[in-house]
Formats: structure tokens, C-alpha cells, sequence
């Protein structure tokens, strides 16, 4: 049995799946308790979102208008020092401030994406750590990380085992080689 | 002029919005199989591998498909690849190992190893991943390769197990006849199905440092129970772990050669409880001496300095007990010993070990292929 991925499922459990990709995943649904608890624990997070968004945090609506202001009051600076400069001087780029402002744009922009994004889950761990992840088995340290996926085979079908000594091993039958694969990851 | 000037400026715009990137994989994958290895290389590719921004990080995407020609006059019946990553400075290495293999002399057969790297900057541009072969068992358990993950010693164990476990499904078809076989494949799938499963996350940490060790003292030792096997060359005479939570730390395991032979690796299997008493297989305890030498007679600890945390579905689950078996032994001779079935069907162990790598394979053919297939599968051997 084919499952849906964790994202047709956190968008089935919002509700923001179109019709026919709700029906499909209610279908499986209705036939597989693992993915339906899936659901249900994506259920439960919406409901704690409200919570967390009562945690202190940026506000970067705040941030970027704060952020556009700065350059609206450069532009304005440059006028007023551009007001007293000899004539002509700035006629070599009369496209500059329309560079200038789409730059600052781009910045911000940039600058968005790159704080919006979450970053990489960094570990209060300060050594390096295997572990099994969603799709694969990982060796871990700092924002570095070494991964090895079973992608020719779900979850359900892996065998896990963890070495004591640092390191995990998953082990499945490859969809399209059919041969038992093993992936492992070692502390060095 | 100014026109061109704006649209230069909107170019950079739209390219430092964008998230995603192609790094160009072709050479940068370095394939060593070594001078006079008995595989060759067929062919090789890097399908749709691709790289993409996560928050500040870079994450690869790589996945690579080989095919590998046996060119010696015996038959392969498993491959170790040892794969490392020059790109990313983390203090671990990966193995990707297809046990359970006939390939017979000239036959091909395919590798695939899907990576994921990430790093916090830029990729450079020297090789992402170098792939070298570490070891490749012949169907006389011979093995050949550099062998710097001991691939050799892991190969043979499973091809041990393999031979084990096809005898028994032989003895269960010619005493039961196929319905027999197709009864004790139910059971087997079954049994995988139904097995608890947690999961386990091992960090190697500073002891002196880390601020877990707090959490740990005396008083949260735990002992050792230990399952007896009647044919295993090593006796578990007694051993403890700290356990504090859903965290257990610094196993310690001593054990005596009752074997004629000397011992020159051991391998436990460890099982925790949770709160409600259902069993799990914590993690296989190896021996952490790389040149132990335990003569027949003697005793040796085997211990490690790690710490474990089990989570169910991302929830911490409490551990409690601590049960120790003996899972593998290799003597100075090279030779090993695994545990029959029988040892392996007493106590608790029939519902929480996982199938051998050779009895998911003969499960994955009944599922895929049917009783027939399995039947003939099992006449080649």
C-alpha cells in the first residue's frame, strides 16, 4: 500500500487539499491507521499553533517596515545631498535610483527568506549523534549532517537496528533492485 | 542604458529570491573499487540528484545508481561500499551493504545509494562523495577488500544467518510440504509486523562536559539480566547501564570464554522495558577493544561511552530493566558463531528481534512473487 506523503497529510488535516486529493487520501485513510494518527497529531499541532504564537518572538512585519523606512530615509538623504551638488553630476546614471531602490528590495528580500526559513534543527547535544530520520539514517554534527535514504522503500518496510557504540543501521528490501540493502552510519 | 541597468538590477533580484540551485554532480563523485578488486564497473548515474536551500543551509541531494560486473571465477554473496563525504566535516562515515547476493561469474548486478549532505555554506568545488569498496564475501566465505569498516566480519555473519535460515524454511518445506512453508511465512511476516519498534538516537559525548551527566549517578544503575544460550562460545557473567528517563548510558558487560578457542570479537544484543513491561531491542553492544584477545578460560568487559534516548513518535518513553544476550563471537581463527533459531525462539526474544537481512528477503519473494517462486528460490541453494 502506497501512503501519502507528510505533506498531502498536514494539508489534508488543515483542510487545504483540493477535492479530488481529499478524496483520494480519505480513501486511504479509511483503510490505514497508521496515517490516519498521522493526521491526527498534525490535527492536535494546529490547534497548539495559537499557543505558540503567544511565545515572545520577532516581529518581522515590524522589522521590515522599520527596514523600508531606513531606506526611504536614505533616498531622502541622497536627494538632499544630490540637491547641492553641481548640475549634471548626477545625469551618468539616470537609471540609479530605480537600481537602488529594486537593490534595497532584493536585500530585504533576501534577508526575509533567509530569517524565515527555520534553519537546520541544531542539537543540545554537543557530540555527534545518529539517529533514523523520517526517510533514511544520519550521522549529525553541528549544521553538518551525512545521510543515507531508503528511498526504494516506506518506513513500515525498514528494519532499524542501533549499534551501542554510535551508529545506526536500516536495512529493507529495494524496491527496484530487489536485493536487501543495508545503510549504516558510523561515529568515526 | 538605463533600461539595461534595470534590468540587471531585476535579474539579481529574482536570482537572490531564488531557493533552489543546481550543483553539477558530474566528476565530483569519486567510484574506487581498487586495482585488483573482483567487481568492475559497469556503469554509473546520478539521475535526479539536486541540491536546495534549507534556511541557511545547503542540502544535496544524491542519489546514484551503479552497476557492478562480478569479473573473478566465484560467486558473490555480498558487497560492503564505504561512503564518505569530503564536503561535509562530520565526525561519522556511511556504509551501503547488499548482503544476501548469487551473483555468479560475468553476471551484473545493480547498487543504488540515495544521500542527503547538508552543510551550513556553499558547496566547493572539490569531490562531494568518494564511494570505495571495503569488502566482498565469496560464497566460501572467503572475502576480499581493504576491509576498514571490518565489512568482512559482517558479511560473513550474515551469510551465516542466510544459511541458517534457509535450512530451516528447507526442513519446514520437506517436513510440512508447501502449506507447511506458506504457514511459516505468514508467521514470519507476521511477527515483523507486530514487532515494537522504538526509536533510538545515540550521541558520543564528553562525559566531563556534558551537561546530561548531571543527570546520571549511582543510584540509577541498572543490572543486567542475561539470557542463556547453551551453545555460545562466551557466558555473560554479570554487567549495568545508568539509566535515567528515556536515556541510558555507559553499558558495561563482563564476559568469560567457555570456549576452547581464543575470542577475538564479541557482540551483545540488549533489550530495555517500558513502563508497562513491553519489551524492546535497545541496540547491539560490541566490543569497544578493536584488538581484544580473550583466551579460552578468561573474562573481558565489553562497555560503551554513549548516550541513548528512546522516543516513540517523537515522545521520550521511559526505560526500565536492562536484559543482555550473546549475539555474535568471532575467534582469532576468523571464524564465527551466531545463535541457532532455537536460541533466538526462547524468552522474549521471538517477538522483538528483527528477521535476519536473508529471512526479509525470502518474506519480501513470498509477498511479491508467491509460494512458487519461494520454493524454487530455496531449491537453488
Amino acid at each position: 500500500m502506497k501512503h501519502p506523503n507528510q505533506e498531502i497529510l498536514a494539508l489534508h488535516a488543515g483542510g487545504d487539499l483540493g477535492r479530488i486529493a481529499r478524496w483520494r487520501t480519505e480513501r486511504h485513510l479509511a483503510r490505514c491507521a497508521d496515517c490516519s494518527e498521522e493526521v491526527a497529531r498534525f490535527g492536535q499541532l494546529r490547534q497548539d499553533l495559537p499557543r505558540l504564537a503567544d511565545a515572545p518572538e520577532l516581529h518581522w512585519s515590524r522589522l521590515a517596515a522599520e527596514m523600508k523606512a531606513n531606506i526611504r530615509l536614505g533616498l531622502a538623504a541622497g536627494e538632499c545631498v544630490r540637491a547641492e551638488e553641481p548640475a549634471g553630476a548626477g545625469r551618468m546614471w539616470p537609471g540609479a535610483r530605480i537600481g537602488v531602490a529594486l537593490a534595497s528590495a532584493a536585500v530585504l528580500l533576501a534577508t526575509s527568506v533567509v530569517l524565515e526559513h527555520p534553519g537546520p534543527a541544531v542539537s543540545r547535544e554537543t557530540g555527534v549523534v545518529v539517529q533514523a530520520t523520517a526517510d533514511g539514517v544520519q550521522v549529525r554534527e553541528g549544521g553538518q549532517a551525512l545521510g543515507l535514504m531508503h528511498s526504494g522503500a516506506g518506513k513500515e518496510a525498514v528494519t532499524y537496528q542501533v549499534g551501542a557504540q554510535g551508529s545506526v543501521e536500516a536495512r529493507y528490501v529495494d524496491t527496484e533492485t530487489g536485493y536487501v540493502t543495508v545503510n549504516k552510519v558510523d561515529v568515526e | 542604458m538605463s533600461n539595461k541597468l534595470e534590468m540587471a538590477v531585476l535579474a539579481l533580484f529574482c536570482a537572490s529570491a531564488g531557493v533552489a540551485q543546481d550543483v553539477p554532480i558530474e566528476g565530483r563523485v569519486n567510484i574506487n573499487l581498487g586495482k585488483d578488486s573482483p567487481v568492475a564497473l559497469v556503469s554509473m548515474s546520478t539521475g535526479d540528484s539536486h541540491s536546495s536551500a534549507r534556511g541557511a543551509a545547503l542540502v544535496l541531494d544524491l542519489h546514484m545508481s551503479l552497476t557492478l560486473r562480478n569479473t573473478v571465477s566465484s560467486s558473490i554473496h555480498g558487497v560492503a561500499l564505504r561512503v564518505v563525504s569530503q564536503e561535509v566535516a562530520v565526525g561519522g562515515k556511511g556504509s551501503v551493504s547488499i548482503p544476501s547476493l548469487n551473483i555468479g561469474p560475468g553476471e551484473s548486478f545493480p547498487v543504488r545509494i540515495d544521500m542527503q549532505l547538508m552543510r551550513p555554506t556553499q558547496l566547493t568545488g572539490g569531490p562531494l562523495v568518494d564511494v570505495n569498496l571495503d569488502g566482498v564475501l565469496f560464497a566460501d566465505l572467503s572475502c576480499y577488500g581493504p576491509d576498514r569498516l571490518n565489512s568482512c566480519r559482517t558479511l560473513t555473519a550474515w551469510d551465516m544467518e542466510a544459511q541458517r535460515d534457509r535450512a530451516h524454511f528447507k526442513h519446514v518445506l520437506a517436513q510440512a510440504g508447501p502449506n507447511g512453508l506458506r504457514q511459516a511465512m505468514i508467521e514470519s511476516i507476521s511477527r515483523q509486523s507486530e514487532r515494537p519498534q522504538l526509536d533510538v538516537r545515540v550521541t558520543r559525548v564528553n562525559p566531563v562536559t556534558s551537561a546530561a551527566a548531571a543527570a546520571f549517578g549511582p543510584a540509577n544503575r541498572e543490572k543486567f539480566a542475561f539470557l542463556e544460550f547453551p551453545d555460545s562460545p562466551l557466558q555473560p557473567s554479570r554487567g549495568w547501564t545508568q539509566i535515567a528517563g528515556n536515556e541510558a548510558r555507559q553499558p558495561h558487560i563482563e564476559v568469560l570464554n567457555r570456549s576452547a578457542q581464543t575470542i577475538k570479537y564479541v557482540e551483545l544484543g540488549w533489550l530495555v522495558s517500558d513502563p508497562g513491561g513491553q519489551q524492546y531491542l535497545a541496540a547491539s553492544l560490541p566490543a569497544s577493544d578493536p584488538s581484544l584477545y580473550l583466551p579460552a578460560g578468561k573474562t573481558a568487559s565489553v562497555e560503551q561511552d554513549t548516550i541513548l534516548r528512546f522516543t516513540r513518535r517523537g515522545q521520550p518513553v521511559n526505560i526500565q530493566g536492562a536484559v543482555g544476550f550473546v549475539s555474535r563471537v568471532q575467534f582469532a581463527d576468523g571464524k564465527l558463531w551466531v545463535p541457532s533459531r532455537a536460541d533466538l525462539a526462547q524468552g522474549p526474544l521471538a517477538k522483538v528481534l528483527p528477521p535476519s537481512a536473508e529471512e526479509q528477503r525470502l518474506d519480501d519473494l513470498y509477498v511479491k512473487r508467491g509460494l512458487d517462486a519461494l520454493i524454487q528460490e530455496l531449491k537453488k541453494y
